[in-house]
């Protein structure tokens, strides 16, 4: 360690400018917590690992589905089968035929209990596919019974034990990275951080890995789009404050940022308008109720507080993040759903405000007996503003007593299941841009901390989930979702966006809400 | 001498062991683990993923297990950045930390001193009065405002210097070790100033004067080998607190140094990482003590006899 250690600060004495022209430099954020493609659970890491590898499918600039490793696709009539046709002449980076089993090796690898994956649930949970729970329980080794089969070269089959016409947004390189296993086995899970030995199949290949600071990539020839890659270079950024990463941007340093700070949307949007690239994400946060707590047992009382909250003001006034307000729990991601919103939606903050004081006074509840509520939150600061918004709300219309109550990330993680809390400052980002992966959620089979039962719910999720139609699954969802919202467990209240400025100089950026912005789809002048 | 210096080491590994054992444990009273990320994985895929790190076991088994790979120079594999050992991470950060501390306590010794000097030889002047108002600027206005007002001149305005990260080889390192070093020169030549005005009235100074010797040499021999006593004493502590890491100088210039372990991988709850950390900076700590005392020794006949 000690000689690598003075090698380092030689190596930083000499460093020279590497200010290149063809290099896109794009803001990650505080770190990528892991650049292993079975491993890597964060959404920075997952541009990095967008770049450098490519799933059965990829997504284009605008998020949407469309060939990458596979050419094709087609779904049995029972909607329990999927096939995937590999494109002709694949290849790895170093040259080696890319084949069908690299992928089963690298869904096999992600659900292995040696390999220690967060993901594994994407294939037991999001999709079920045949023989996935076994193995990653650790039960059944064999590779062999995963319902993924590589038949022939070309060839990629899923069988699943549910039909999921949604399965597509989850065979990108996120979930369904494939797996080269001779350089694997050869150098083991170091390989995927080692320049020298890493072996990838995306439009990129990993150049260099400093930690905390940057990634380098380069475009990868053997790709089998190289032609239309048109950036050289792509090299991402570590700067964990977002006011440093915005005074990099203004001086050049970086072309695209990880953020903006909260602070400054509002002048930024006055100088710099086009730059501000502000677009809804799959980051759903609602106000759950404990439905432990007696009084929060009574639904019009939840009703009240739900209807209580002004979401415009929230927004526009207090948090100032450019979120968006909302009164649905799974829509606004996918144009092709037209899910329900809460009954109320459709009146004035004005009516609203009545009703919950009816509702509130009905309750049992008013000026001579306030309720008092626990809200737990976590300190980042628009979630700091939000609460002490809601809270103030609450206390203007309704006269209710709420106690704010911030606490570090892990610590209000913990928080949820000790039950310390009256409201939880809740939040969901989908697996995918879609309502299944959140409504999913809420079943009391998947989620059993909110205490909710409701037969009906779990049987019109039963319903949904057996229909391989996309568009009449999309309506019996829609269904759900009315039982779910008119059962007021918790207050839908904001679409969480992704916030970045671009560069002039770099086109093709769009916004893309499962946050997919490939490298490759853009240009740089 | 030897036998001052063993002694002082083996008081030092006798701390450090506290430091671990006490670290070890206190850290697990926090809620939340390395794995409580979200609440979609399943139980039994978290049950799988402490085992693979070990943090199913009794915590005494986790901590005989860490000792014995400390022994073995081994500090475990960090449960946040999964590509990467204890050991990795703080050999590729610690280069950065070590250059930017490095010139940061030179540069505050250096100016701290001479501005200090300055002040006392030439008190109540122009000269004194400037040399105080940096002290007591680089004092009361902390790291994070000057830090970024420095970016917005030095890289926004002028464009003489990057904002930050480590892209543009020693040029990066300019802004932070200025920013480092301002609140080090501050108090470094606050201490200088005062106590060489002291030593200037001692007996022995006095002595030295009416025997003639020049007050050049009265100033460097005399007076300075005195006056260095609390700076050197300063000076230990705050050595091994700048080069490993300033926490708020590595997050305001984006510097891929060590010192946003500390806090970070805390909140992380990256159980090894933090005892890495706390044993570097705790050993660090340890040295630098000890050469204080040796150059406090050196300086000063009473603490090498007393």
């Amino acid at each position: 360690m000690m000689t690598r250690c003075v090698w380092g600060v030689l190596a930083l004495l000499c460093a020279t400018p590497l200010w290149a022209d063809d290099t896109l430099d794009r803001g990650v954020g505080s770190e990528w917590s892991s650049l292993d493609p079975q491993i890597n659970f964060d959404a920075a890491a997952a541009w990095i690992q967008s770049d450098a590898y490519e799933g059965l499918v990829t997504f284009d600039g605008a998020g949407k589905v469309i060939p990458g490793a596979a050419a094709s696709w087609d779904m049995s009539a029972d909607g329990l089968t999927f096939t995937f046709h590999l494109r002709d002449g694949l290849k790895w980076s170093n040259g080696d035929p890319l084949v069908g089993q690299d992928f089963v090796n690298g869904i096999y690898r992600t659900l292995d209990p040696a390999t220690a994956s967060e993901k594994g649930y994407y294939f037991t949970s999001t999709i079920q596919v045949k023989g996935a729970a076994a193995i990653s329980d650790g039960t059944v080794k064999d590779i062999a019974t995963l319902g993924v089969t590589a038949p022939d070269a070309k060839t990629v089959v899923f069988q699943l034990l549910t039909p999921a016409p949604f399965m597509l947004q989850l065979m990108g390189s996120f979930q369904v990275a494939p797996l080269h296993k001779p350089s694997f086995d050869q150098y083991g899970p170091g390989v995927f951080i080692d320049p020298a030995h890493v072996v990838s199949n995306g439009a990129y290949i990993i150049k260099e890995v400093v930690p905390q600071s940057h990634v380098l990539l380069e475009r990868n020839p053997e790709y089998w789009d190289a032609a239309n890659v048109k950036i050289p270079f792509v090299k991402y950024l570590v700067t964990e404050d977002v006011a440093t990463e915005l005074k990099r941007y203004q001086a050049g340093e970086i072309d695209i940022t990880y953020d903006i700070p909260l602070n400054q949307i509002e002048s930024l949007k006055a100088s710099i308008q086009d730059e501000v690239k502000i677009s809804p994400s799959t980051e759903v946060i609602y106000y759950s109720f404990n439905l432990q707590n007696e009084a929060l047992k009574n639904i019009d009382l939840r009703r009240a507080l739900s209807l209580a909250i002004d979401r415009d003001t929230l927004e526009t006034k207090i948090i100032k993040g450019e979120g968006i307000a909302t009164y649905s729990y799974a829509g606004g991601f996918d144009p092709d759903y037209h899910g329900p919103q809460i009954a109320e939606a459709t009146m004035t903050q004005g009516e609203r405000e009545a009703l919950a004081k009816e509702l509130y006074a009905k309750a049992g509840y008013g000026p001579d007996k306030p309720l008092t509520l626990n809200l737990v939150t976590t300190v980042a600061e628009d979630s700091k503003r939000r609460a002490q918004g809601v809270a103030l709300m609450w206390k203007k219309v309704l006269g209710v007593q709420t106690e704010v109550n911030p606490m570090e990330r892990k610590a209000w993680l913990d928080a949820f299941y000790a039950y310390t809390w009256d409201v939880f400052a809740d939040d969901l980002v989908g697996d995918f841009a879609g309502p299944e992966t959140f409504l999913s959620y809420q079943r009391p089979s998947a989620e059993p901390g909110y205490n909710w039962v409701s037969p009906e719910y779990d049987a019109a999720m039963d319903v949904a989930a057996a229909i391989p139609d996309p568009k009449a699954r999309y309506e019996a969802l829609a269904k759900a979702e009315k039982i779910l919202l008119d059962a007021y467990i918790f207050a839908p209240i904001e679409i969480a966006p992704t916030r970045h400025l671009v560069k002039p100089g770099v086109h093709g950026w769009l916004p893309s809400a499962a946050g997919y912005n490939n490298s490759q789809f853009l240009t740089l002048d | 001498m030897l036998r001052f210096v063993g002694k002082r080491i083996w008081s030092g590994v006798l701390t450090l062991a506290v430091l671990v054992t006490l670290t070890f444990f206190v850290m697990r009273l926090a809620p939340g683990g390395p794995f409580s990320r979200s609440r979609k994985m399943s139980a039994e895929m978290l049950e799988h993923i402490k085992a693979a790190f070990h943090l199913d076991e009794p915590v005494w088994m986790q901590f005989g297990r860490y000792v014995w790979g400390l022994a073995h120079l081994d500090f475990g594999p960090s449960t946040r950045f999964r590509d990467y050992s204890v050991g990795d991470l703080i050999a590729a950060g610690l280069p950065y930390s070590l250059t930017i501390g490095f010139w940061a306590v030179v540069v505050a010794s250096l100016v701290g001193i001479a501005l200090g000097l300055a002040g006392a030889l030439r008190r109540n002047t122009a000269t004194d009065y400037v040399a105080g108002v940096v002290g007591v600027v680089g004092i009361a206005v902390p790291i994070f405002v000057i830090g970024p007002l420095a970016q917005v001149v030095f890289a926004l305005k002028l464009n003489w210097l990057p904002v930050g990260g480590a892209q543009a080889g020693w040029r990066s390192l300019v802004l932070p070790v200025l920013v480092l070093s301002l609140p080090n020169i501050a108090y470094i030549s606050r201490l200088t100033r005062g106590s060489v005005i002291e030593v200037m009235r001692e007996n022995y100074v006095r002595t030295a004067r009416a025997k003639g010797i020049g007050a050049r040499r009265t100033l460097m021999v005399h007076v300075l080998k005195g006056a260095l006593l609390p700076v050197v004493a300063y000076l230990g502590p705050a050595t091994a607190g700048i080069i490993t890491g300033s926490i708020l100088i590595e997050t305001v210039f984006a510097v891929p140094g060590i010192g946003r372990h500390f806090v970070d991988a805390a909140l992380n709850r990256d159980y090894p990482l933090v005892m890495g950390i706390t044993l570097l900076y705790g050993g660090v700590l340890i040295v630098f003590n000890i050469l204080t005392d040796l150059a406090r020794g050196w300086l000063d006949p009473r603490v090498r006899h007393g």
